[in-house]
């Protein structure tokens, strides 16, 4: 017993080092998990505030940017509102939020009824990171004002991320300059505009302005300078802008895919204002595709 | 000024400059300029071992905090914490510094040892970091690229530093 003590006492600091080496990997370990919440992140009250402090300086270098983004933005969403509204069968159920078609004869009939699909709120980004291989945008709207995990982000001219962790009135993005090992999956679900082939983007930590798309069948005719789309099957809503394509290469002859270079839309390293899109139908469809897990199982 | 509130604007101003300052430059994607570890760099030499283990989990935590990397610079910070010693006692002179001279700057080491000293420790950090971060060594070059590159951006903002608060004895 005498000897073990020594022996701690002796090595101590080694015993210490080892032991806060272990919490930090505990720490990092935590964090790399999608589905557990981040606690100790740029959501909490101290850096938060700094945030805000440092963005309201910062917000008046961008002033004109940001105001043509959005006068930009605002002609585009009033030539598209009908866009956030899908059919329904409207025989049993009142729905207040509905967009309504009425015929443009002398009789004024009801042609259809939608619902409201997607729910866009607006956000103050108060952090964005782009030099990193992980990168996470703060934003200053959190629980209290509606944001949940796993909701959309959009930017003014394209896809931004997915809504990583919220706190009362911040929540933190995981932006789409991203590159995680431990989940292959995290891209964006796109569609070629022209022909309607889809892929997956991701980010492959190179070039802030490109991604790469894949999956994309041989089948696709592609040129310079296409439109990519997202698809609508993740949480945005169809026809977002993802960016433009570059370059294409097969880069295996035995592969059926196509690899895409392209230029992501969204300018990540100036964003001041996001989009968070909320699928007022998503847990209707969760459920529906649960129990159909369970039916096959 | 007191040695204890000389380390706290030290560390109040090097966490400051890292957010607001040098987390927002973007030179390339293979550069990450990083000066916050001079505060574990320039603590005084008689600190305790546990206590400057201690203060570098706290400085890494507190940018971790900031930039949402959980762990991952207090990792790297823990360890150059624990290393700090031995490479001070491989520098210094027989019978260690002159117990006047407080902390580790250029003239209490002369210009040759701290440059290697401060080189050393912010390559280890650097190593550690980006390790993790690129979770292993799947890309060697690309990794070895962007420590050796961050490394030298880190130096010469650490020269910046020394040459701002330069004090001549």
């Amino acid at each position: 017993m005498r000897n073990l003590i020594i022996f701690l006492r002796r090595y101590f600091n080694f015993f210490l080092f080892l032991l806060l080496e272990v919490i930090c990997i505990i720490f990092i370990l935590r964090n790399n998990n999608f589905q557990h919440t981040a606690y100790l992140n740029s959501a909490n009250a101290i850096s938060g505030k700094l945030y805000t402090q440092y963005n309201d300086v910062q917000y008046y270098f961008h002033l004109k940017a940001t105001n043509d983004s959005l006068v930009a933005e605002n002609t585009r969403l009033h030539n598209e509102l009908r866009d956030s509204f899908d059919f329904k069968d409207t025989t049993n159920t009142i729905k207040t939020d509905t967009i309504k078609t009425y015929s443009e004869d002398s009789t004024h009939k009801l042609i259809t009824s939608q619902p409201r699909r997607w729910l866009y709120r607006e956000a103050k980004v108060i952090r964005a990171s782009v030099n990193q291989e992980v990168n996470y945008i703060t934003i200053h709207r959190g629980r209290n004002q509606g944001i949940q995990p796993n909701m959309g982000v959009i930017g003014p001219s394209g896809v931004v991320g997915m809504v990583r962790s919220v706190s009362d009135n911040y929540a933190v993005i995981l932006s789409f300059l991203s590159k995680l090992k431990a989940e292959k999956s995290f891209g964006i679900s796109a569609r070629l505009k022209n022909g309607g082939e889809t892929g997956t983007v991701y980010w492959d930590a190179h070039d802030i302005e490109e991604g790469i798309m894949e999956d994309v069948p041989k089948s696709a005719k592609l040129k310079r300078g296409d439109t990519v789309l997202t698809s609508g099957y993740g949480s945005f809503p169809k026809d977002i802008m993802v960016g433009i394509v570059d370059t294409f290469y097969i880069a295996d002859k035995s592969k059926t895919s196509i690899s895409i270079r392209l230029r992501y839309a969204t300018n990540f390293s100036n964003l001041q204002h996001v989009y968070v899109i909320e699928n007022l139908l998503e847990a209707e469809q969760l459920k529906l595709e649960d129990s159909t897990k369970k039916v096959i199982k | 000024m007191s040695v204890l509130l000389k380390n706290i604007i030290r560390f109040i101003l090097l966490i400051l400059v890292q957010v607001c300052v040098l987390n927002n430059i973007l030179i390339h994607q293979l550069v990450s300029p990083y000066i916050y570890m001079l505060f574990i760099l320039l603590l005084p030499l008689n600190i305790p071992r546990p206590a400057l283990q201690l203060l570098g989990l706290l400085l890494g935590l507190t940018l971790d905090m900031f930039m949402d990397t959980m762990g991952m610079h207090a990792a790297a910070c823990v360890a150059i914490a624990y290393l700090r010693p031995f490479i001070i006692n491989v520098l210094s002179p027989q019978g260690g510094y002159e117990v006047t001279q407080k902390t580790p700057s250029i003239t209490s080491m002369g210009l040759s040892q701290f440059a290697i000293y401060v080189t050393i420790l912010v390559a280890i950090h650097n190593i550690i970091y980006f390790s993790i971060v690129t979770f292993g060594w799947a890309n060697p070059l690309y990794l070895l690229l962007k420590i050796v590159l961050s490394t030298a951006v880190s130096l010469f903002l650490v020269l910046l530093y020394e040459l701002l608060f330069f004090v001549r004895k």
